[in-house]
């Protein structure tokens, strides 16, 4: 199926129902934005099925030239790379846009109109295959969020979005300056015809990754696309947007902004930035992992001193993207592996914990303040095994698959900087003090003045009870997404490995891998293999 | 079906259990919730007999059997798949912890009974006994791992299980984050194996060990030391020890589980399951033997001043896992896995026995409001004594064999290793004055009112339930041992609990006689097989005076302890006036608790604040945000822009023709 449908389907769908008459006195665009998204879900969940883990390099490639005379071309691929984002991106929609539902909105036509939006320019950008579509992408995806913000915003929305605009805006001229340098600069150093195709630009004439720009463009081209990515995560010190940003937007389009969108950048480093300024790359790692430290152990110790539930999943989130930025700048099969993980698992948590906090809110005289809460578990048994379930997942708790991602990130770290994995451990433990005290002062302890304890609705619970449901499967088979992305998540970062240690690149990741593989122990009771013999 | 498949059931049937509790807690009348948890573990119990059998069915060459269920996380030079290894030591380590386990659960059914988080506390009980048969059974790191951090979070859950409670909460998440420390030492620990070896897998380490460590090279030792890090966070050694005492907030049950059956002991089982990886790194198993002796010693002069019951108890635990700690580091692998099943008898009685006299107390768990309860409440009484002895190693109880065995192997170690013999022996004196002030302070003298009332059947009870440590009434909402609220000696679940315990506490050393049998050694030989330190031990020198030493001193224990608090019961205070220095250090447990304080929690809080308040807002709102004001003027206008349309036809006219050219392209293909 061509990947235009799946993109496309979200904002057909929210477009066709803000133009569909009413029922009644409110309009049913919410429920046609929210078929849309679960129609991308099925598409989603098709192509996971039919995916060929040993295929590597893209599938159900659509190129086009969009813009012969300037190169751009109209590209969309899907890889191991982007296939779990994109999974991510329709569970997490259906789901928000779903518990979106459960609200009456003000003008419900233009708002579910945004949301499916920018559900499709999530996907256009993760599935994007060519750096001018990317960037036309990343500003869409953006643009939705202004409006939530400005206009559904809740605290202060005015001076939320002039942050949100500056800072967004700021990054995405510098990327969009960036993307066209980069053709330029290709196209003139190795005398090919401009095209802006990912593929091409790799490769440019054939004569090896990075090959196209000298090693000095390379690096200022890849402070301009940091800075735009850094910025989105986003990641210390490039978050002053985020603490109003968060306080603002309602919670189910927040739920998208931060459980999806941050990813993005996340996934640019991947897609983008390693594969074409690999030696960039290289130059700028450790720069790169200093600031991914930071932003762990700013955003943990940020997130514990905050009594606003909203602000201490902000802060949370900049200290998961921070891990998951290290992992990719370790510049090891492992760390890149753990961060596409990590960016699915983080996603899938931060989308329960934005509906939960709707849900403390409502039991908690509207506030989303932790003082007044407290005591909420009591009559809620449901509901605080729900949150309890997603706060361990949330700090990586063993046994989830968040536990996976950070154990192969930090793995990946700790092949490449000793130093910097030991102090990133101490965010491992913040995030349990963090997660474990927002749990403990919303649902144990005393119970608030104006707390009122009450189980969660059925109606909630569709849609939260699916999100806890993704993230106890995918913990008990965390495999599904490690075997997909495998060689993908290889490929992403090989050119980077190539220029760090030329010498090694042939040597396999760790002692035991080059080996092949044993034959496979024996499963449940079927004759068990007899290894004390042999020792 | 092979001894690995009743290993997989083993494990089934509390999770089972749990599940089963978990969906169902609202349609389980009556008491039957606590039946189906307790019938759970006794499955697995029952499993762990029949996977007994079926391993000792095989060559003692061949008793090392893994098996498989499914790829975890394969890739990418990580070969993490969910297995188990059965072996010996695994055996020897769910029949202990399912077992005991069973019998806390039975004693549960009737103890939690009035309180109305009857059937989470069952879902909770069964996930915790899951938890630590997952550790035990695990065949890789990956799996010991989330064995260990599950054992962590269900503690956590059952600390905190009168979750209204500031005490209970707080101590939750001290006991939770303590571990996450110890987490972070494993998995550290591991990368630095798995770095050399290349894989995750037991079986496959311990053959890869000899060939890609010298000895004590560098990363071997910094990964094992990482690995005692883990330990000593779960069995709560010194320095990462203070959780263990405030996890006294949970209902006593929880108490006896933690101590005797499902986690403290970990770490001993750690330490004993990756011997080939000390034996190699012998300096790293040296810190293991140093800090295992200093926290005998400390712990049990700690358990000298306090006046909390369940407090005395749980310090007379750090110190007997010290022992344990200490053993297993010095080789004496048999030995400690030996004290570690004697003391799951004798430890889970101790807690039960208390659990009665709190009961008694209506909830009061200080030992200067008792007295005299010898008449009132003779089984507990009995069961107390027993367990006391075994506890301070008089024979012919199970402690004595066991602990005097950790010892004689120490001492055979020579060297260096005869400091930590006598002081192990000092602890050993220590224990059994600490053991006998409790029980003759709380059994012996005048009976208080409780006790009186309770000879003429009057069961005491708090009008108005108060939290001890605080005396802030308690939030009943959560539910408390009620008004309807048991003791031990009458309800029978409880009684038959008890006795069963204080027979295995009485016999349980009669496995291991030195001279007469070998059962435990013969047993795990299988295990260790490959250990150079493994041995059956041979010098009748030490064996002779270790046995007379230390029934010497468990006798002069109890003696001592008799003559200050029972004979001369002013005794205590005039020492206490004479050495007001000690004194005070014991009662606050040797500042650990300020001293950690100081070190980390009031620097995070500082840091915290800093960032919040200063950083925040100087650097990145003002510098950062301020000094690009110019900017922010221009986005003003872009919002304004956005009001006025501008933005939103701009906009607009993107999204168009980004949809226009799509479906331009969608037709073409």
């Amino acid at each position: 199926m061509p990947l235009s449908i799946l993109i496309w389907l979200p904002a057909a769908a929210a477009l066709l129902g803000a133009l569909a008459p009413r029922r009644g006195s409110y309009p049913l665009t919410g429920w046609f934005a929210f078929a849309g998204s679960v129609g991308a879900l099925g598409i989603t969940i098709g192509e996971i099925a039919g995916f060929d883990p040993g295929h590597s390099g893209l599938t159900h490639v659509t190129d086009q030239l969009w813009i012969a005379g300037l190169g751009i071309h109209y590209k969309l691929g899907l890889d191991g790379l982007n296939l779990f984002l994109v999974a991510l991106t329709a569970v997490v929609s259906a789901l928000a846009i779903g518990a979106a539902n459960r609200r009456r909105w003000e003008r419900p036509r233009l708002f579910f109109l945004y949301l499916g939006l920018a559900e499709s320019a999530v996907l256009g950008a993760l599935m994007a295959q060519d750096l001018i579509l990317f960037v036309a992408f990343f500003d869409l995806m953006l643009i939705p969020f202004y409006f939530l913000t400005g206009q559904w915003g809740e605290e202060n929305r005015v001076a939320a979005t002039t942050k949100l605009v500056i800072y967004t805006l700021v990054g995405s001229l510098l990327m969009l300056a960036a993307a066209i340098a980069t053709g330029v600069l290709v196209s003139t150093n190795t005398a090919h015809p401009l095209s802006f195709a990912l593929s091409d630009l790799q490769n440019a004439g054939g004569i090896g990754a990075g090959a196209g720009l000298s090693a000095g463009s390379q690096e200022w081209i890849f402070l301009l696309f940091a800075a735009a990515f850094l910025v989105k995560m986003p990641a210390f010190p490039l978050h002053g947007w985020m603490p109003d940003g968060y306080r603002a937007m309602p919670l189910e389009a927040l739920a998208i902004f931060s459980g999806v969108l941050s990813k993005v950048g996340a996934y640019g480093f991947l897609r983008i930035v390693l594969p074409l300024f690999p030696q960039a790359s290289v130059h700028f790692q450790t720069l790169m992992l200093v600031i991914a430290l930071a932003s762990i152990l700013y955003g943990s110790v940020m997130a514990f001193t905050q009594t606003n539930t909203r602000l201490i999943l902000g802060y949370s989130s900049v200290a998961q993207l921070g891990f998951i930025t290290l992992g990719i700048f370790a510049l090891q099969p492992q760390g890149a592996q753990g961060a596409v993980l990590q960016m699915v698992n983080h996603g899938l948590v931060t989308l329960a914990l934005f509906l939960i906090v709707g849900l403390l809110a409502a039991r908690a005289a509207g506030s989303v303040d932790l003082r007044d809460m407290g005591g909420l578990a009591l009559r809620a048994p449901v509901l605080s095994a729900i949150f309890l379930i997603v706060a361990l997942a949330t700090l990586a708790m063993p046994g989830s698959s968040n536990f996976v991602g950070e154990f192969l990130i930090l793995l990946g770290v700790f092949r490449s900087k000793l130093a910097i994995a030991i102090v990133a451990f101490t965010g491992v433990v913040l995030a349990s003090v963090y997660m474990l005290r927002t749990l403990i002062r919303a649902m144990h302890n005393r119970l608030g003045t104006r707390a009122e304890s009450r189980e969660i609705a059925l109606a909630d619970a569709l849609a939260l009870v699916p999100s806890t449901l993704v993230i106890l499967g995918l913990s008990f088979y965390p495999q599904l997404v490690l075997h997909r992305s495998e060689r993908s998540t290889a490929a992403a970062i090989a050119a980077a490995r190539a220029t760090a240690q030329p010498s090694q690149t042939a040597r396999a990741p760790l002692a035991g891998a080059s080996a092949p593989q044993p034959a496979r122990t024996s499963t449940l009771g079927a004759g068990a293999t007899h290894s004390g013999a042999t020792r | 079906m092979t001894a690995t498949t009743f290993g997989w059931l083993v494990l089934l049937f509390p999770l089972a259990g749990t599940v089963v509790l978990g969906l169902g807690w609202r349609s389980l009348p009556g008491r039957s919730a606590g039946w189906i948890g307790t019938a759970a573990i006794a499955a697995s119990f029952a499993c762990a007999v029949v996977c007994l059998a079926a391993l000792q069915s095989h060559h003692p060459g061949a008793r090392q059997l893994t098996s498989t269920l499914w790829d975890y996380a394969v890739t990418v030079g990580v070969d993490a798949r969910l297995s188990i290894l059965v072996d010996p030591l695994a055996v020897m380590m769910i029949l202990v912890v399912s077992g005991i386990s069973a019998l806390i659960h039975l004693y549960s059914v009737s103890y939690l009974w009035s309180d109305r988080g009857y059937a989470r506390f069952f879902s909770y009980l069964n996930f915790f006994v899951f938890s630590m048969l997952l550790l035990v059974l695990a065949g890789n790191f990956l799996v010991l791992i989330i064995g260990w951090a599950f054992v962590g979070a269900a503690s956590y859950l059952l600390i905190s299980f009168w979750y209204r409670r500031t005490t209970a909460t707080r101590a939750g998440i001290k006991a939770f984050v303590i571990n996450v420390v110890g987490d972070v030492g494993l998995v550290l620990g591991t990368y630095f194996i798995l770095k050399h070896t290349g894989t995750l897998d037991f079986v496959k380490t311990f053959n890869a060990v000899p060939h890609v460590f010298a000895r004590d090279d560098g990363d071997l030792v910094a990964g094992c030391v990482l690995l005692l890090v883990g330990a000593f966070a779960k069995s709560a050694q010194i320095p990462l020890h203070t959780w263990l005492p405030d996890a006294m907030e949970g209902p006593t049950p929880v108490s006896a589980l933690i101590h005797a059956a499902t986690m403290v002991t970990a770490g001993v089982y750690l330490i004993a399951r990756l011997h080939p990886l000390f034996e190699r790194a012998p300096a790293a198993a040296d810190v293991g033997a140093v800090i295992g002796c200093l926290t005998l010693v400390v712990a049990a002069t700690i358990a000298l001043a306090q006046t909390d019951v369940k407090r005395v108890i749980a310090y007379s635990t750090m110190s007997q896992i010290g022992y344990m700690i200490m053993g297993v580091s010095v080789g004496a692998y048999a030995a400690g896995l030996f004290h570690l099943m004697t003391h799951a008898f004798f430890k889970a009685l101790l807690f039960m026995a208390a659990g009665s006299l709190i009961g008694a107390m209506a909830g009061e768990q200080s030992l200067n409001r008792m007295g005299g309860f010898r008449r009132a409440m003779p089984f507990t009484y009995a069961a107390f004594v027993v367990g006391g002895l075994a506890l301070s190693g008089v024979p012919p109880f199970s402690g004595f064999f066991s602990k005097d065995e950790i010892l004689l192997v120490t001492g055979e170690r020579g060297g260096w290793h005869w400091i930590l013999y006598v002081a192990g022996y000092a602890g050993a004196l220590l224990t059994a004055v600490y053991t006998f002030r409790l029980i003759f302070r709380a059994f012996h003298g005048e009976p208080v009112k409780e006790a009186t009332e309770l000879e003429h059947g009057h069961l005491a009870h708090a009008d108005h339930p108060f939290n001890p440590a605080t005396g802030e009434e308690e939030d009943t909402d959560v539910g408390f041992p009620g008004p309807e609220h048991h003791i031990a000696e009458r309800d029978p679940p409880m009684r038959l609990a008890m006795g069963v315990l204080a027979v295995g506490a009485l016999v349980a050393g009669l496995v291991q006689i030195p001279k007469v049998d070998f059962v435990i050694d013969h047993f795990l030989h299988p295990s260790f097989a490959d250990s150079a330190l493994y041995e059956v031990r041979t010098k009748n020198g030490l064996l002779a005076v270790g046995l007379i030493v230390g029934t010497a001193l468990g006798l002069a224990g109890v003696a001592i302890a008799y003559r200050i608090w029972v004979t001369r019961p002013g005794t205590a205070a005039a020492i206490q006036a004479r050495l007001t220095f000690v004194h005070r250090l014991l009662v606050n447990k040797w500042y650990f608790d300020e001293l950690l304080d100081l070190l980390f929690v009031r620097p995070g809080a500082w840091m915290g604040r800093f960032a919040q308040q200063t950083f925040e807002r100087v650097v990145v709102n003002e510098a950062l945000v301020g000094g690009t004001t110019g900017l922010v003027r221009a986005g003003s206008a872009a919002v304004r822009a956005a009001q006025s349309g501008f933005v939103r036809y701009y906009a607009g006219v993107l999204v168009i023709g980004i949809a226009a050219v799509s479906l331009y392209f969608l037709l073409q293909s």
